[in-house]
């Protein structure tokens, strides 16, 4: 498969993507007395990476992803990539959500037009640069459909068709396949890997799917139970190159088995904190 | 170029088929469901026609059916069911398009500044449930008694469904597709015109579904009150005169135009909202 609309960066340097450096937060708290959801999170995550934040429900991770997103406000501490400080969204660190977020009312292809002209693009280029991505997450013939008509798996394919088409430094990814069926997500993981593989963007990528992270990411973050901290860095040494045959392999199966159980810690805690 | 999905296309059905199948099924949904309410139109016509026939109700307290389209027949001739329809039909709209020009855009305010809301959100809650046509006589006063204050009137009663649904509507707003939006690059106003109006346009357009009829009401009511042209004026006179095939014409007429004014917006809904899936019944 060979792709000119995503730009070969491989070649670049493996520089910092994201600094957190001391960011907390807490929820409902205007007079101090809300519930702390981030505390102290201080983490580089590299350039060109793909980095797995994983934890158990409510540890946080996804509140993290949105302050690096900037979608809501930092309270504490600072986030910075190459552009500088986060502030606000921006296209440079475009997102793709648990429940896809496709504008309804616009076609498969209008919604992927939509970010390219945002970036200035004029309406020709758009759509024939849309058209690249559509065919590159395999929704070809499915250009005029509205989401509503598609299944989920092929509305996360748009969605992601239409935050690569961006072409974002940074690709935020927030549960992305969590909403899918067991054989859909086993697909939509292997061609996420090939399309990073190829791209070579920073990846953030939130689960809760211990499988879910080794198989994706190069290292992994893992957050503790509520307040959210990281709890461990880890290096996932795999071949870059991952296909289903990945997943029998010892390594990939002590990886996971280690992983999990250092998960598993955190959601006792977490279960038994909640009652 | 050449693509992974070039070898896999073939496994999936073209979007284009499924609308086209979808399309064709419910035609024949909707000439099925036209049919069914065509008949039951039909039945009241001959029941109203046989039961007037017998001689089992007074002609004058229910005239039949064949008088009054022959009257009707008659004022179509003559012209005067023209001018009345399309009087009615210019009060109703008119006072309908000042009630959605101002109470759409005070209703999407009203979703985002804090301060308009605790202003605007008491008085519609004592105005809403309020007789409207208890102010026609300030409007009288304030204004004419020919359009100016028939329209204000109109207008006034439009305006509330109208307000609370698109303040409901815009306020309900998924911050999904508008992160969406700004992470791909819209400017924060950007969002309201591309991603908070569409979405919150099923609810504006129920909004504005309820507002016509209200509308249609007021009009006939404030024109049975002030006298003059128009369904209602011509109504109140006939009845004045004791003409009860005149006041059941102007029955037909209501219900005619009522008819037309809700389908086309039901038409407008449909073509405005394709992508909804209420338009894939």
């Amino acid at each position: 498969m060979t792709m000119a609309a995503i730009q070969d960066r491989s070649h670049a340097d493996s520089g910092t993507g994201i600094v957190i450096d001391g960011v907390s937060h807490s929820y409902g708290s205007r007079h101090g007395s809300g519930v702390l959801a981030l505390d102290n999170i201080n983490l580089d995550i590299r350039e060109n990476e793909f980095h797995a934040l994983l934890g158990p429900s409510g540890c946080g991770k996804s509140t993290l992803l949105y302050l690096i997103g900037g979608f809501i406000p930092i309270q504490q501490g600072t986030i910075a990539t190459r552009k500088g400080k986060v502030t606000a969204p921006g296209p440079e660190r475009s997102i793709v959500f648990q429940n896809f977020a496709l504008f309804p009312w616009k076609t498969v292809l209008q919604n992927i037009v939509y970010g390219l002209k945002k970036q200035g693009i004029g309406a020709a280029e758009a759509e024939s640069r849309a058209r690249e991505f559509i065919n590159l997450v395999q929704l070809k013939g499915f250009e005029n459909a509205y989401p509503s008509q598609l299944s989920g798996g092929m509305q996360q394919r748009a969605a992601i068709a239409r935050t690569l088409a961006v072409d974002p430094e940074i690709l935020l990814m927030d549960e992305p396949f969590g909403a899918l069926d067991a054989q859909t997500r086993r697909v939509m993981q292997e061609e996420l890997r090939a399309i990073w593989q190829r791209s070579r963007k920073t990846v953030v990528f939130v689960t809760h799917d211990v499988h879910e992270a080794v198989f994706l990411a190069d290292r992994i973050s893992i957050m503790s139970a509520r307040p959210g901290r990281i709890q461990h860095v880890i290096d996932v040494n795999l071949p870059q190159d991952r296909g289903e045959e990945i997943l029998e392999r010892p390594e990939f199966l002590e990886l996971s088995e280690r992983i999990w159980r250092l998960v598993r810690e955190q959601a006792i805690s977490a279960s038994r904190g909640e009652h | 170029m050449t693509s992974a999905g070039d070898g896999n296309t073939t496994v999936k059905l073209p979007a284009e088929a499924l609308q086209g199948q979808r399309t064709s099924s419910a035609y024949r949904l909707a000439l099925g469901d036209a049919g069914v309410q065509a008949a039951v139109i039909l039945f009241l016509c001959v029941l109203w026609e046989t039961v007037t026939r017998l001689d089992l109700v007074h002609p004058f307290l229910l005239p039949p059916l064949s008088q009054v389209l022959q009257r009707l027949w008659e004022d179509i001739l003559s012209g005067t069911v023209f001018v009345d329809l399309a009087l009615t039909l210019y009060r109703a709209l008119s006072g309908f398009f000042i009630a959605a020009a101002i109470a759409i855009p005070l209703g999407v305010l009203m979703s985002r500044s804090a301060a308009l809301r605790w202003f605007f959100d008491p008085l519609i809650s004592v105005g809403f449930p309020m007789p409207k046509i208890a102010f026609l006589p300030i409007f009288i006063l304030w204004f004419d008694i020919f359009d100016t204050s028939k329209i204000i009137m109109v207008a006034f009663s439009c305006f509330f469904p109208i307000v609370t649904a698109t303040f409901a509507g815009t306020s309900a707003v998924d911050k999904w597709p508008v992160w969406s939006a700004r992470s791909l690059g819209a400017k924060d106003r950007e969002v309201l015109w591309e991603v908070v109006l569409p979405l919150a346009s099923p609810q504006i357009i129920t909004g504005l579904q309820i507002a016509l009829p209200v509308g249609m009401i007021t009009t006939v009511v404030t024109e049975m009150l002030m006298g003059g042209r128009g369904i209602g004026g011509t109504m109140i006179t006939a009845g004045r005169f004791a003409d009860s095939v005149g006041v059941f014409t102007g029955i037909v007429e209501i219900a005619f135009l009522g008819f037309v004014v809700i389908r086309s917006l039901e038409y407008i809904r449909g073509r405005l909202l394709v992508w909804h899936p209420e338009s894939r019944r």
